[in-house]
C-alpha cells in the first residue's frame, strides 16, 4: 500500500466502524482481529477495540470462537441465514421471542403461544442461545425467573430494575452514596440561604432546589457509571424525605420551564429535625435488645446486666 | 403490657413476612443466642451542661432532704447504744431540717390520729456543749467507726428475725379514745406526732432496702 | 394501671418516704379503695404505721379520702393517685423551672412545698427566707416581703394553688354531723374553688434568720417554738398551698413546642411562637387543641421590644410558620392582619412522632428508621412497596420489617380479597399506629426508670443479696457490678458521710489544715477510688432518670391530648 493511502485513512470512529463492517461483508464467514489490523495499520489498538466493542454492543457484530481464535462476523446476515437453515419450530420460537421485544418473554409463555412441549422448547432455546440469536436475562421482578429476548436488544427497565441494579443485584451502596450526595447538595443550599441574611421569605425560597437542579449536580459529579434520569434522582430524593431530612413541595410551573413535568415542578429542601435524640436513647435500657426479658431474679436482670456495667464504667 | 420478643409468641405467621423455613431465620429460633447479644448501637451520650448538672444536683439533694424529713417513716430506729462520735456533728443537721410536722386535723380524717404517750422530748439525750476547738483524737474516731461497722454487721443478721416477730399492736379501743380537748388545742401532743420513732419499736427491717423486687 | 407503673410508684414512694409508706401505697394501688382497718389487716403492718403512712400520703396530695360505699355513716375509705405519685419523677424539673422563671427564691419556694406536700404561705416564706439568709454573706439577710412577692407571682401565674378545702373530716365515729363528706370517687378539684389563686393577706414582716451553728441547739429549739407561736399570728392558718403540676406541664409543653419551632425554622420563629403562647396562656383551656386566635396586629404589639422585627417581616414569618408541613401555627381568618393559632395538639403529635422515630433510629439504625417513617407517612404498604420506596434490597427490608414487627413497633394487617381468607388471596399490609406505639414506648420508659432506680439502690446499699444469688448460679463469666468489692458500698458511703460531717464541723470551728488532712486520710486510697466510681455510677443513673423523663413527658402529653380530643 502506498503512503498516500495511509494519509487518507481516517481515524474518525464512525469511519472505522463502517470500514470494519465492509470487511465483514467481504468475508461473511468472519474476520479475525489481525485482518482488521492489517487493513488499517495506523489506527491505534485502543480505537480499534472501541469500535469493535461498540459494534458488538449494538448487536451489529457477533463474536465467535474457532480454532484460530476469535472471529467477528456481521450479525444480520448471520441470523437470517441461520434461521433459514433451521426448522420451522425454531423459526416459530424465534418469532415469538422477537415479538416480545426488550421486555422479554418467560419460557412458559413461549409454550402457551407456540403450543410446543416444554422439553422441545428448552432444546430450541438452548440452540438459539448457543448461536447467539437470543439471550436469557434474569428479571428483577421475580428472582430466579429468566426471560428471553433477541440477542442484540437492551433489556427494558422493568427487567433490569433500572439504574439501581447491576446484573439483577440491587446496588444498595450506590443508592446510599447518591442519598448522601443529594442531601449534601440540599444542605449546602439551605446553609447558603441562611447565611444570605435576606428576608425570611427569600431565605426559605432560595433554600429550595428543583429535582432538575439536583439531577444536574449529580450528573456533573460523575459518580454514576450509568445514566441517571431525573426520575431516578426523584426516587433518591424520596428516600431523603423518609429519612426525615428533606421536605418536598409541588408548585405550578410555566410550560417549558426547565425541570417541569406536566406544568408542575417539584421543589426540595434540606430541613432540621424538631428534636434532638430523645432522652430514652441516651440511657442503656433505651437500646437494650433483651429488654422485655429483663426481670429481677430472671436469667437477664438489671443486676447481672453486662450492658449496664459497661455503660456505667464508661 | 409489653409485647413478647418473638419467642414463640408471635402474633403473625412467619411465612407471611416472607421468611421461608430454614431461610434467613430470626436469631431467636435457630441457634441459642448469647444472653446478652452484642449491641449494634451505643446509647447517645447523656446530655451535659449547666441545666443537666443542676437538675442532677437538685435530684440528689431532694432525695437526701426527704430522708431527714418527718415524712420518711422508719419502722423503728435501732437502739443507739453506741454513741457515734460524729453524732455530735450530725445532730444539728437533723434537727434543723426536720421541722416538726403538724397535720392540720381539720383536713385529715380523725381516725388517723395516733394515740400517744406524753411527748418525750426531754428523754432525748441532751446534747453536751462542745468545746470551741474540738480536739480530734484520731484513734477514737477509728475505734468508733470500727465499733459501728461491727455493730452493723451484727445488726444485719438480727434484722431477719426482727421481721418475723412482728408485734401485733392492738389498739382497737385506743384509736377512738383521743381527747377532744387536745385536738382542739393543738398542743404538744400534735407537735410530737412523728417525732419519736422509737415508739414503734420492734418492727425492724432495715434490710427492706435490699428487697425491692 | 400497668405492673410497670405500680412498681415504679412503689419505688418512688420508697425513695421519698421509706419502706412503710411504700408498702401501704403499693397495697392501696393494687386494691383501689380501702378502709384503714382493711389496709392494716392486709398489709400486716402495725395500725399506727398505717395511720402515719396515710397521713404522709394525704399531706402530699397522693391520697384522698371520703365516705365509702356504706355512705357517710360507714367507714372512711382511702384512694391513692398513681398519676400524682409519678409526678415525683419530675420533681427536679419543677424546681429547675421555678428557678429559671423566678430565680433562687422561686426555686426554694417550690422545693420546700414539694418536700412538705402542702404548706401555708407564712410558713413557706419564713423557711425560704431563712434558707436564703443562710446562704448570704454575714450581715445580710433576706426580707420576708421579697419572698412574699415571689410567692404571689407563682400564685398569679398559677404555678401554686390552694389545696382544695375538705368538706368534712370524714370522721366515722361521730357519724354524719354536718354536710356529708365527698364521695371517694370525686376528689374536689382545686380550680373549682373561687379562692384557688387568691393570695391571702399575711401579717408577716421581718427578715430571714441565720441558722445558728451547732453549739446552741437549745436556742434553736426555742426559736422553733417561737416560730410556731408566730404562725398563729400571720392570719393564714388553715390555708395550705400545693404545687399545680398541671400548670408546670403546660409550661413544659410550651417550652417543647418553642424549642421544636426554633430547631426546625429558626430562633425568631421560636420567639414568635413563644409570644403567641404567652399571650394565650390565661385564655386557653388546659387541654385545648389550639390556642385562642390572635391577630397579627396583637402579636406584633406583644413581641418583646428587643426583638427588632418589622411588621412586614412578622407577616412573612407567620406565613412561613403556616406553610411549614409541621403546622405548628394555623391561620383561622383574615381580620386584624390575619388571625393565627398555635396548633397545640398537632405539635404534640409531631413531637411524639419525632420521639418514636428517634427511638427507632438510635436502636435499629437509620435505614430501619426510614422504613418506620415511610410507614408513618404512607399508612399502609405491602412489603414490595416498602422495598421500592425505601430503596432497600428485599432481603434487608424483610429483616428490618421482621424486627420492627416483633418489637411491636410495626403492625401487619391482613386484607382478604376473598371471603375464604386464603393466604394466597390476601393482602398483607404493614402499618404503624402512632398512639398504641406511643403507649408501648411509655411503658418501656417506666420500666427503664424502674431499672435505674433499682440499680441506683443496689449500687448504694451494696448488692450483697444479688451477688450471692448470682454466684450460686455459677454464671461466673458474666462480670458482676465492678463496684461491689469486699466492703459494701452502703458502709463506705456512710463512713465517708461521717467523715465529711466531722470535716465540716472542724472547718466551722476553724481547725488547722493538719487536723483536716489527718481526718481526710482516714479514707484509704482504694476506698477513695471506690467512692469515686460509685459516685460516677450514681450520677449517671440519676441523670438517666432525668433524661428518660423528657421522653416520658412528651409521650404522656401526646397520649393525654389525643384522649382529650376524643
Amino acid at each position: 500500500m502506498t503512503e498516500v493511502k495511509v494519509k487518507k485513512e481516517s481515524t474518525d470512529p464512525v469511519d472505522i466502524e463502517n470500514r470494519i463492517k465492509e470487511l465483514c461483508q467481504q468475508f461473511p464467514q468472519g474476520i479475525t482481529d489481525q485482518v482488521i489490523q492489517n487493513d488499517m495499520p495506523h489506527v491505534e489498538a485502543q480505537q480499534r477495540a472501541t469500535a469493535i466493542n461498540r459494534l458488538l454492543s449494538v448487536g451489529q457484530l457477533d463474536l465467535l470462537r474457532n480454532s484460530n481464535g476469535l472471529l467477528y462476523r456481521l450479525k444480520d446476515l448471520q441470523s437470517a441465514s441461520k434461521v433459514k437453515g433451521s426448522d420451522n419450530q425454531e423459526k416459530l420460537v424465534y418469532q415469538i421471542i422477537e415479538d416480545a421485544g426488550n421486555k422479554g418473554i418467560w419460557s412458559r409463555d413461549i409454550r402457551y403461544k407456540s403450543n410446543l412441549p416444554l422439553t422441545e422448547i428448552n432444546k430450541i432455546l438452548k440452540n438459539l442461545e448457543s448461536k447467539k440469536l437470543i439471550k436469557a436475562v434474569k428479571s428483577v421482578a421475580a428472582s430466579k425467573k429468566k426471560v428471553y429476548m433477541l440477542y442484540n436488544l437492551q433489556p427494558d427497565r422493568s427487567v433490569t430494575g433500572g439504574a439501581w441494579y447491576s446484573d439483577q443485584d440491587f446496588e444498595s451502596e450506590f443508592v446510599e452514596v447518591l442519598n448522601q450526595q443529594c442531601f449534601k447538595f440540599l444542605q449546602s443550599k439551605a446553609e447558603a440561604a441562611r447565611d444570605s441574611k435576606q428576608s425570611p421569605m427569600v431565605q426559605r425560597n432560595s433554600s429550595f432546589a428543583t429535582s432538575h437542579e439536583v439531577w444536574k449536580y449529580i450528573c456533573e459529579l460523575g459518580i454514576s457509571k450509568v445514566d441517571l434520569s431525573m426520575e431516578d434522582i426523584e426516587t433518591i430524593l424520596n428516600t431523603l424525605i423518609f429519612d426525615g431530612k428533606v421536605e418536598m413541595t409541588i408548585i405550578a410551573a410555566k410550560e417549558g420551564t426547565v425541570g417541569s413535568v406536566d406544568g408542575q415542578m417539584k421543589l426540595y429542601r434540606g430541613v432540621n429535625p424538631i428534636i434532638q435524640p430523645t432522652g430514652l436513647v441516651k440511657t442503656p435500657c433505651g437500646l437494650c435488645p433483651v429488654f422485655d426479658d429483663c426481670h429481677e431474679g430472671g436469667e437477664i436482670s438489671p443486676s447481672n446486666c453486662v450492658y449496664m456495667v459497661e455503660w456505667l464504667d464508661f | 403490657m409489653m409485647a413478647g420478643r418473638g419467642r414463640g409468641q408471635l402474633t403473625f405467621s412467619v411465612e407471611i413476612v416472607g421468611i421461608g423455613k430454614g431461610e434467613n431465620l430470626p436469631p431467636s429460633s435457630v441457634q441459642p443466642t448469647p444472653l446478652f447479644p452484642p449491641l449494634d448501637q451505643k446509647p447517645v451520650p447523656l446530655q451535659t451542661g449547666e441545666e443537666a448538672e443542676y437538675m442532677l444536683a437538685l435530684k440528689q439533694e431532694f432525695r437526701g432532704a426527704m430522708k431527714t424529713l418527718p415524712f420518711y417513716i422508719r419502722p423503728a430506729a435501732p437502739k443507739k447504744d453506741v454513741e457515734r462520735y460524729s453524732d455530735k456533728y450530725q445532730k444539728t443537721e437533723t434537727t434543723d431540717n426536720s421541722l416538726e410536722w403538724k397535720p392540720d386535723w381539720r383536713r385529715f380524717p380523725k381516725e388517723l390520729r395516733v394515740r400517744e404517750k406524753r411527748p418525750q422530748r426531754d428523754k432525748s439525750p441532751a446534747v453536751p456543749k462542745q468545746p470551741k476547738q474540738p480536739r480530734v483524737d484520731k484513734e477514737e474516731i477509728i475505734r468508733k467507726l470500727e465499733t459501728l461497722e461491727q455493730k452493723e454487721k451484727e445488726g444485719s443478721s438480727d434484722e431477719e428475725e426482727g421481721e418475723k416477730k412482728k408485734p401485733e399492736e392492738e389498739e382497737a379501743e385506743g384509736e377512738e379514745e383521743y381527747d377532744e380537748e387536745e385536738f382542739e388545742g393543738e398542743t404538744d401532743y400534735v407537735m410530737s406526732y412523728f417525732d419519736n420513732e422509737e415508739e414503734f419499736g420492734g418492727d425492724s427491717d432495715d434490710n427492706m432496702d435490699e428487697a425491692i423486687y | 394501671m400497668t405492673t410497670q407503673e405500680v412498681r415504679l410508684c412503689g419505688l418512688l414512694l420508697q425513695e421519698h418516704f421509706g419502706d412503710v409508706v411504700e408498702k401501704v401505697g403499693t397495697h392501696l394501688i393494687r386494691c383501689g379503695v380501702l378502709t384503714l382497718r382493711a389496709l392494716a389487716h392486709e398489709t400486716k403492718l402495725a395500725l399506727d404505721l398505717v395511720k402515719k403512712s396515710l397521713c404522709v400520703l394525704m399531706q402530699h396530695g397522693m391520697c384522698t379520702f371520703g365516705a365509702g360505699r356504706r355512705g357517710p355513716a360507714g367507714p372512711v375509705e382511702y384512694r391513692i393517685s398513681c398519676e400524682r405519685i409519678l409526678h415525683m419523677l419530675r420533681y427536679p424539673r419543677y424546681i429547675y423551672t421555678a428557678k429559671s422563671l423566678y430565680g433562687d427564691t422561686g426555686e426554694l419556694i417550690v422545693e420546700e412545698i414539694l418536700q412538705r406536700g402542702q404548706m401555708t404561705m407564712s410558713c413557706t416564706v419564713k423557711t425560704v427566707a431563712d434558707r436564703l439568709t443562710h446562704n448570704m454573706p454575714e450581715g445580710q439577710s433576706m426580707d420576708y416581703s421579697e419572698v412574699v412577692s415571689s410567692f404571689s407571682q407563682l400564685v398569679e401565674t398559677h404555678f401554686l394553688q390552694r389545696c382544695p378545702p375538705v368538706a368534712s373530716t370524714g370522721s366515722s365515729n361521730t357519724g354524719a354531723v354536718d354536710t356529708p363528706p365527698p364521695a371517694v370517687a370525686q376528689p374536689s378539684e382545686p380550680e373549682s374553688h373561687p379562692d384557688c389563686y387568691r393570695v391571702p393577706y399575711i401579717n408577716l414582716t421581718g427578715q430571714g434568720k441565720r441558722r445558728r451553728s451547732s453549739e446552741d441547739g437549745e436556742a434553736d429549739q426555742r426559736a422553733a417554738k417561737k416560730a410556731k407561736i408566730d404562725n398563729s399570728e400571720c392570719g393564714d392558718e388553715g390555708i395550705f398551698w400545693q404545687v399545680n403540676f398541671e400548670r408546670f406541664h403546660l409550661h413544659f409543653r410550651d417550652q417543647a413546642i418553642i424549642s421544636a419551632v426554633s430547631c426546625k425554622l429558626d430562633q425568631t420563629s421560636g420567639e414568635i411562637v413563644r409570644t403567641m403562647l404567652r399571650m394565650s396562656e390565661v385564655t386557653t383551656q388546659a387541654n385545648a387543641a389550639f390556642t385562642q386566635a390572635l391577630s397579627a396586629n396583637e402579636i406584633f404589639r406583644a413581641l418583646p421590644s428587643n426583638y427588632n422585627i418589622a411588621r412586614p417581616i412578622l407577616d412573612q414569618y407567620l406565613t412561613l410558620l403556616v406553610d411549614d408541613p409541621m403546622e405548628f401555627v394555623g391561620k383561622t381568618g383574615d381580620s386584624g392582619g390575619g388571625m393565627y393559632v398555635v396548633n397545640l395538639h398537632r405539635a404534640l403529635a409531631n413531637l411524639a412522632r419525632a420521639t418514636l422515630e428517634s427511638v427507632v433510629q438510635e436502636r435499629f439504625g437509620s435505614r430501619s428508621a426510614r422504613i418506620f417513617r415511610l410507614l408513618l407517612r404512607k399508612r399502609h404498604l405491602e412489603q414490595k412497596q416498602v422495598e421500592d420506596f425505601a430503596m432497600i434490597p428485599a432481603k434487608e427490608a424483610k429483616d428490618m420489617l421482621y424486627t420492627l414487627l416483633s418489637e411491636n413497633l410495626v403492625q401487619l394487617q391482613e386484607i382478604p380479597k376473598t371471603p375464604d381468607h386464603a393466604p394466597s388471596r390476601t393482602f398483607y399490609l404493614y402499618t404503624v399506629n402512632q398512639l398504641p406505639t406511643a403507649r408501648l414506648l411509655l411503658q418501656h420508659c417506666y420500666k427503664c426508670f424502674d431499672i435505674y432506680l433499682f440499680v441506683d439502690t443496689i449500687q448504694t446499699i451494696g448488692n450483697l443479696i444479688e451477688r450471692r444469688l448470682y454466684e450460686t448460679k455459677e454464671n461466673k463469666q458474666v462480670p458482676p457490678f465492678s463496684t461491689i468489692q469486699n466492703i459494701s458500698s452502703k458502709r463506705l458511703l456512710e463512713k465517708s458521710q461521717r467523715i465529711e460531717a466531722i470535716l465540716a464541723s472542724l472547718q466551722a470551728t476553724g481547725a488547722e489544715t493538719a487536723q483536716l488532712t489527718e481526718v481526710e486520710e482516714m479514707i484509704t486510697a482504694p476506698e477513695r477510688q471506690q467512692l469515686e466510681s460509685l459516685r460516677h455510677h450514681i450520677n449517671k443513673l440519676d441523670s438517666s432518670e432525668n433524661q428518660v423523663d423528657e421522653t416520658i413527658f412528651l409521650l404522656e402529653s401526646y397520649i393525654n391530648s389525643t384522649e382529650a380530643s376524643r
